[in-house]
């Protein structure tokens, strides 16, 4: 019997969750799932499928985390499943150094459906990469050092991608790091003027900045940038790595504003949630650097044939199911939901904000978002915390969620602010 | 998606030409590489338009359970019926599984396992991981060393070409000569955090690091608290012969990094390995490093597969008996010409040929294309080409080869332009 | 065969369109080499010397000190400096012969991919 067939077999829960945990302490990180389980969200996923997921012992989840978005199509998506199924009866990953038909497709179909004069493309694996990618085009197309970015900002943690991200903790452990990293305020189109040096080659920021505390970027601001930028030939990039795919209720997030970036990088959705792809998208103009260079970024596992195909398959979900036009109504009712929330626990829930299906709830200090997610998870939800922000309760369902499950989850909520308020009210008359 | 395969070529030139890179096009064009995979079996990959080739490339060791390979196939099909990629802030039960499954191949007291994507993603942590654990800064590279893309591997890779336009790199990184262990000893003082290397150095030009080398880093490296890190991502997984290149001098290093073939030419995984005790930094730390698509649910049953197959079939020990098999093909090449081909540099299936200069490695590319090989010169050595065939090559393939190589070799003599310089 | 005034004129044509591109200028602009150019049917040397992606100067002689040195006829040299023939190609098939690293023989590809993509 094969590997798979045995690990398949296996249906006593019990069983499965004992051997997991040994496993996790003995060979991966004892305490992650110390911490797991201490904030009630150590489930081990069995079936998944539409915006749910169900832990090996059966209980059934909305799943709200979604990998920070990288379910746009629904857990375990069964057209796209059957795609890649279709796929490995002829393809494998395609040897790196051949012509890739699939990855000529795929990057025809991006230049398509990407805004503006985006046209050409270069894959990697994930999103941190495909951002290092975006930092490297940068600087070797402008042939200057500085990278313009954002407090709070999430860009991934290898070495490229880290000192682009806006929080010390990730980074100083590690230090010393690539420098030429600058960082500004978010939404502050003078802080970005005062940053510009003749050495700046881009400005780099996510139009809604997702582990940052779902902020998103006001128009004015996004525009007032393409025009900073475009008067100092600088280079914009826009990181849609979590907001890409119709997340905010547009195909892309850029798209709200008009403002179309030099520089776009993408991963997460574009795996289906089966495949791992991402890629920076680039003008022309930019493309010349790697016509002088054609090798210099080179990469085993990036954009193979099968990563390609599923990547299509994808597009062509999202595109046939309108899922961004989805997206935006079932974002809307979310918001209407969590905003009569916000009216009843006024002492709990300081803003609910978001773009589409990329939402937050801000409560009004630290522990109450790691409480939230284990309550949450005992009424169904699986919804955790952003890592710049622990204040701020991430909701990033699937874009396939159905009026139904909005509405559970908004309850679920409601269920578990109650529980909260009763927990601080309980608190409050034990002290006085 | 219809038309004759000729058409299918030609639009999908034009498309990567247009959409992906129109150079990267030409070059491979005019190397005669410019081949649309269309089937692929064992060691074999044939163009859309029906030429078969033997692939000697594999994209440096990715694909050394042979390409496509049925067992594997099945194994991830069977899994999507069930699962997708996973969260990656989720327990996980495959990752679980996968981790204690390499924890138990791995040489020595190698045990706890942080997943990623691609291989530079593995450096990058390994990189990490020593300077948190350490809280050292200096790492030791060797020149010609190529790790990866990303940032910290970049700043490991021993040639500036990669580097120099994307400066500047990160800080505290230092180049000493391959297999030169006075050198090593000469770099290492009280802020070095670590020294990486590869036990073969993959585009560096096929070099073995010597037993002794090996064996006496590890010794400078204990009296000087100093963390050693192998780079297995091209050697791993039997591709030297044995499962682990470090195996020959029975080295262990505190990290490991793994890739390339751990995702059995299917489904993109890689990994860092490493000592017990360093895991306390990630304790301390352990949300610091994450990895959306690392170690998916989908790529760790891969990764399970891929390795059941490799010890079931003993594929190392058939890698070590091909690479002999092709040694002997070799020494006769080498009598024949000896104006061409100065040394073959081999360990198992990993293979390189120096040729006299460095215009030889692309044009044998180009003949090598026309006689059903696929073959490129290394990253770091154009004067140098690399086989790295895939593990289940079998005996009349590896004859193939040889003669393709021949014939190539003859064709180069005709032309001239051989003289070393 | 080419005379080595005639490939002089092919350089020069060479350069002209060189430094008018602008795109190619950009592209090239960390690109500092000095290049020989030998014919090894009639024996003439040329040397061409690129500052920062802009060809400076060509000379009918081997001067200072080459970071590449491509051989060929002198009929092939003509040809490749008028977008006649693909330099890789003939490199390939060893009608053409450098001596450098890959990296410049690939720009100078880069550079005839520019001015004539046909070819």
């Amino acid at each position: 019997m094969s590997v798979i067939d045995d690990i398949l077999s296996e249906k006593d829960p019990e069983k499965i969750r004992k051997e997991t945990e040994t496993n996790y302490r003995e060979y991966l990180n004892p305490f992650v799932l110390r911490m797991f389980k201490n904030a009630g969200l150590d489930i081990i996923e069995g079936r998944r499928e539409g915006a749910s997921v169900w832990d090996v012992t059966g209980d059934k989840y909305i799943d709200c985390v979604t990998g920070a978005g990288i379910f746009n199509v629904g857990r375990h998506n069964r057209e796209i499943t059957d795609a890649l199924k279709k796929a490995l009866d002829v393809y494998d990953m395609g040897g790196w150094i051949s012509i890739i038909r699939e990855r000529g497709l795929l990057a025809k179909k991006l230049a398509e459906i990407t805004p503006g004069n985006l046209k050409y493309s270069l894959f990697c694996c994930g999103g941190g990469e495909a951002v290092e990618v975006a930092v490297k085009l940068a600087r070797g197309h402008t042939g200057k050092t500085e990278i313009i970015c954002m407090e709070n900002g999430y860009h991934g943690v290898t070495g490229f991608a880290l000192p682009a991200t806006g929080r010390e903790v990730y980074k100083k452990p590690f230090a010393p790091l690539a420098p030429g990293y600058t960082h500004v305020t978010f939404n502050d189109i003078n802080a970005v003027k005062a940053a510009i040096t003749k050495d700046t080659a881009a400005v780099l920021l996510e139009p809604v900045q997702g582990e940052g505390g779902i902020r998103p970027a006001d128009d004015s601001y996004l525009s007032g940038l393409r025009k900073l930028c475009t008067d100092n030939e600088i280079l914009l990039i826009f990181d849609e790595v979590q907001t890409g795919f119709g997340r905010t209720g547009k195909m892309f997030c850029a798209e709200h504003s008009g403002v179309v970036p030099d520089i776009m990088v993408l991963a997460k959705s574009m795996s289906g949630g089966l495949y791992p792809i991402s890629c920076a998208v680039f003008t022309e103009e930019i493309s010349d650097f790697l016509i002088a260079h054609p090798f210099i970024i080179i990469n085993s596992f990036g954009g193979t044939s099968l990563a390609c195909l599923v990547a299509l398959a994808t597009i062509e979900f999202i595109e046939k199911n309108n899922l961004p036009e989805r997206a935006a109504k079932m974002g809307k009712r979310f918001m209407e939901g969590l905003s009569s929330l916000k009216i009843t626990y006024g002492e709990l829930v300081v803003d609910v904000r978001g773009k589409g299906l990329m939402l937050g709830i801000e409560f009004p200090e630290e522990s109450i978002g790691p409480r939230m997610a284990s309550l949450l998870k005992k009424n169904g939800v699986i919804s955790i915390y952003t890592f710049n922000n622990p204040r701020i309760i991430r909701i990033m369902p699937s874009l396939v969620i159905t009026e139904e499950e909005v509405d559970f989850v908004v309850e679920a909520f409601e269920k578990s602010l109650k529980e909260i308020r009763a927990q601080e009210s309980e608190r409050k008359s034990k002290k006085g | 998606m219809t038309g004759s395969a000729e058409e299918i070529k030609k639009q999908a030139l034009a498309d990567f030409s247009k959409y992906v890179n129109p150079q990267k096009a030409r070059v491979l064009k005019n190397a005669g590489l410019d081949i649309i995979e269309g089937k692929r079996n064992g060691a074999c990959v044939w163009d859309i338009t029906g030429k078969r080739y033997i692939d000697c490339i594999t994209s440096a060791g990715s694909f050394n359970v042979g390409r496509r390979n049925p067992e594997i196939v099945s194994a991830l099909k069977k899994a999507l019926d069930e699962y997708d990629l996973g969260v990656f802030l989720l327990c996980s039960k495959q990752k679980a599984d996968l981790a204690k499954k390499l924890a138990g191949i791995a040489p020595g007291d190698l045990q706890y396992v942080m997943f990623g994507v691609g291989g530079g993603e593995a450096n990058d942590f390994a990189i990490k991981l020593a300077r948190g654990f350490m809280m050292k800064t200096e790492i030791i590279s060797t020149l010609k060393a190529y790790h990866g893309h990303t940032g910290f591997s970049l700043a490991a890779i021993g040639r500036d070409a990669y580097k120099k336009p994307f400066y500047p790199m990160v800080p505290g990184f230092k180049f000493v000569p391959f297999n030169d262990l006075k050198a090593a000893k000469g770099a290492m003082t009280d802020d070095t955090a670590a020294i990486i290397l590869e036990p073969v150095q993959g585009e560096g030009g096929i070099h073995p690091a010597t037993d002794e080398y090996l064996q006496g880093l590890r010794k400078l490296c204990d009296e000087r608290e100093i963390l050693m890190i192998f780079d297995e991502i091209q050697t791993g997984f039997g591709r030297t012969g044995k499962m682990f290149a470090c195996e020959y001098s029975g080295v262990v290093p505190d990290i490991m990094t793994v890739a390339k073939s751990l995702g059995g030419n299917l489904f993109p995984i890689s990994a860092t390995i490493y000592r017990e005790e360093l895991n306390d930094f990630l304790v301390t730390h352990p949300f610091v490093h994450l990895s959306t698509f690392g170690g998916s649910d989908l790529g760790c049953i891969v990764g399970m597969a891929v390795i059941d197959f490799l010890v079931n079939n003993r594929i190392p020990e058939h890698a070590a008996a091909m690479g002999e098999r092709f040694q002997k093909g070799f020494d006769v090449l080498l009598k024949k010409y000896p104006n061409l081909l100065l040394e073959v540099r081999r360990k198992g299936l990993m293979m390189g040929l120096q040729y006299t200069n460095d215009s030889i490695g692309p044009r044998m590319s180009y003949q090598l294309a026309q006689n059903g090989v696929m073959a490129i010169y290394t990253g770091n050595e154009p004067s140098v080409m690399r086989l790295m065939p895939v593990l289940v090559i079998q005996p009349d393939e590896v004859d193939f080869v040889i003669d393709a190589l021949d014939k190539s070799m003859a064709a180069i003599i005709q032309q001239g332009g051989i003289e070393k310089y | 065969m080419a005379t080595s005034d005639e490939i002089m004129e092919a350089l020069a044509d060479f350069k002209e369109q060189c430094n008018s591109n602008k795109r190619l200028r950009r592209m090239q602009r960390d690109w500092t080499k000095v290049l020989h150019y030998v014919a090894f049917d009639t024996g003439d040397k040329f040397t061409m010397t690129v500052k920062e992606g802009e060809i400076i100067s060509n000379e009918s002689s081997a001067a200072g000190t080459p970071d590449v040195i491509i051989e060929g006829e002198s009929e092939t040299l003509c040809n490749m400096f008028w977008g006649d023939i693909n330099p890789t190609q003939m490199y390939l098939k060893g009608e053409i012969k450098v001596k450098g690293t890959q990296e410049d023989i690939m720009r100078i590809d880069a550079i005839t991919a520019i001015i004539w993509p046909e070819v």
